[in-house]
């Protein structure tokens, strides 16, 4: 008889881990590992040839590939600069406005400024785009109806605003994300601490600046992760309203997009999964060196707090 | 001086009545316990008082001002809650200083104040612990320190001790109590737990469906209870009220007896059954079902040797006796 640590394999853990192991193997591990490998080969005369970093030297020393990919990953750094300084806070101040009990019709305003989220990323690109359109758009008529016509700029043509009014229409459809999440982290904090800081005169802005904002301060840190994540990933909207070659001139091309053109080609230019992958694969290096940095670096410092 | 005056006071929450028509008058330096079962309105009470909740109708008086329109941090209250209630983010220092820093109080004078308080509570080696590395009572000792540093005219306890266990229970309430010594402060306590309100008050406020039923000394409460609400709320276990057993009451009429002024006797008068018997060590409480049906309670001092399923008979002293009538209000001529 073997005592039953010793027993060898316990197989009800292989049992039980096996589904979710292998649903994500399939559909993530797997996928994943195949587009870095895929980015150490070629092709050549249509055989498949192992090149170890040479597609990796090619994206960063090539004077034409790596303008581009240096282009994409500024342009997808001021994207994810104005959510940070745009989506969020905005989302942080509309959650503490909803959660102010005096607020009457709280629930449609959290509904109505929610409702963007839900929608395809097609119809928002697609209805913005038309919006914004000098010729058949909404927004210079409107402009004019208020005298300020002169402000008017066909926003979306224009190389020095397209990329920040992509990012402000993104920030317009997801605010309601981070509003959320911080709406319910204010909700979580008892009423006792509130009534508390009543008793000792910190209220109104006081309350949220000393004792509501240090509280939710581990979920402020969790959606600027989630902004991090989402915005270096981010290819749709600019797909939906500029189409792969994010124009003009590139000036809304990101990482994503780039991605997705080099990949699968688009129009003149042939597709080529080998560059794609390698892109890709840096994709997903500067992502995971940014998420290290945060859970690593900011995140133990955060305290989460029970109540 | 009056700490605390409070004249007509309603409450109303739609169309719930919590409050109705509270007078009150606290004196310098009183202890005054709230005491009622749960949802009697004296949570609600010591909320307006602090003015976290606005009364409907009324006068509130902190120390000769009309306080109705003021803010709570402008009463010259602190505040104990339950939960404790420190803010988690700060240290324990800083939970007892926010308050006067906020009023722009100079850093020598809260560091005065807080490092005096602390000593006090003995929380000097804890001061740069944050809540979560404290242990409940130690918790306890800095909500009542943030409430002292703040050197008010009236401390408000809403039940404080609720949340300790039993032991550290009982040595907070000797700790409260030496507080109120030192401090020679005006405090109100909310408490349901009757044992808090007799060895802690001066004067006791028994509170049912949102009216004052008595105000009086634990003592006066216990000896003189007005009515039978106030006589089975105070003192434990709790008044034996009986209709049938006992011969010569008025119709709907009924008797209260202490379970401790009931005496096994041959000659008593009331004929009954043990059913339970909890013994204490310094008391034996007998549970009995009398012959007409009612249960009781005895107290007898000592170890008694009575087993479950003995007859006995009891007996008690007419004048420790109360009687009620079948509206529940204290009658002074005994029927017989």
């Amino acid at each position: 008889m073997t005592s039953p640590t010793k027993a060898g394999i316990r197989w009800h853990i292989v049992v039980f881990l096996a589904p979710a192991v292998l649903v994500y193997t399939a559909v993530m591990i797997y996928p994943l590992f195949a587009t870095l490998r895929l980015s150490f080969y070629s092709e050549v005369d249509q055989n498949r040839l192992w090149v170890g970093l040479q597609n990796f030297r090619t994206l960063f020393g090539d004077a034409i590939w790596s303008e581009q990919f240096w282009n994409a990953l500024a342009n997808n750094a001021w994207f994810f600069l104005i959510h940070m300084l745009v989506q969020n806070p905005i989302g942080i101040a509309l959650a503490a406005i909803l959660s102010s009990p005096r607020l009457r019709f709280s629930a449609f305003y959290r509904s109505a400024i929610f409702i963007p989220t839900i929608l395809s990323f097609v119809i928002v690109g697609f209805a913005w785009k038309l919006i914004l359109s000098p010729i058949w758009g909404i927004a210079p008529g409107l402009l004019d109806a208020i005298g300020l016509k002169f402000l008017y700029q066909p926003w979306l043509g224009k190389e020095e605003y397209a990329l920040t009014t992509l990012s402000l229409v993104s920030v317009w459809q997801y605010v309601g994300i981070p509003m959320m999440l911080i709406y319910a982290a204010l909700l979580s904090i008892p009423d006792d601490i509130l009534e508390a800081g009543e008793c000792d005169g910190i209220t109104g802005m006081a309350a949220f600046w000393k004792i509501k904002l240090p509280l939710i301060l581990p979920s402020i840190g969790i959606i600027s992760i989630l902004t991090f994540v989402a915005n270096f990933n981010a290819f749709d909207l600019i797909y939906a309203a500029q189409g792969a070659l994010a124009g003009p001139d590139f000036s809304t091309d990101i990482l994503g997009t780039f991605m997705y053109r080099t990949f699968f080609g688009f129009q003149l230019q042939l597709g080529d999964p080998h560059m794609g992958s390698t892109i890709a694969s840096a994709m997903f290096v500067i992502i995971l060196i940014g998420v290290c940095l945060y859970l690593f670096g900011i995140q133990r410092r955060l305290r989460n707090y029970q109540f | 001086m009056t700490a605390l005056k409070l004249t007509n006071v309603n409450k109303s929450f739609g169309p719930v009545h919590v409050l109705k028509d509270i007078n009150l008058t606290v004196e310098e330096g009183e202890f005054v316990v709230f005491v009622g079962p749960s949802g009697c309105g004296k949570s609600t009470l010591l909320r307006v008082i602090a003015g976290l909740v606005d009364a409907s109708s009324g006068t509130i008086e902190i120390g000769g001002d009309v306080v109705n329109t003021v803010p709570p941090a402008k009463r010259g209250i602190a505040m104990v809650f339950q939960s404790y209630a420190l803010y988690p983010h700060l240290t324990v220092k800083d939970n007892m200083g926010l308050g006067l820093k906020q009023e722009g109080r100079a850093k020598s004078i809260v560091e005065d104040r807080v490092a005096k308080a602390s000593k006090m509570l003995d929380l000097d080696r804890y001061l740069s612990r944050r809540p979560a590395e404290l242990s409940g009572g130690q918790r306890q000792r800095v909500a009542i320190g943030r409430a002292i540093v703040r050197d008010p005219k009236l401390f408000l306890f809403d039940e404080p001790l609720s949340n300790l266990d039993a032991a550290l229970r009982m040595n907070t309430r000797v700790e409260i109590a030496a507080l109120h010594r030192t401090l020679s402060a005006s405090m109100i306590y909310v408490t349901h737990d009757q044992i808090e309100a007799m060895t802690l008050a001066d004067k006791i406020v028994v509170l049912r469906d949102g009216r004052i039923e008595q105000v009086g000394s634990p003592m006066e409460l216990y000896n003189n209870p007005a009515n039978r609400f106030v006589a089975g709320f105070l003192g434990s276990p709790s008044m034996n009220f009986l209709q049938s057993s006992v011969p010569g009451l008025a119709p709907g009429q009924t008797i209260g007896i202490r379970p401790e002024h009931l005496t096994l006797s041959e000659g008593g008068q009331i004929n009954g059954k043990v059913t339970h018997v909890e013994r204490l060590g310094g008391d034996t409480n007998l549970l009995v079902v009398t012959d007409a049906d009612e249960t009781l309670t005895v107290r007898l001092f000592g170890q008694d040797q009575t087993n479950v399923g003995a007859a006995i008979r009891l007996a008690f002293d007419p004048a420790h006796a109360f009687y009620f009538n079948d509206a529940e209000e204290r009658v002074y001529q005994n029927a017989a």
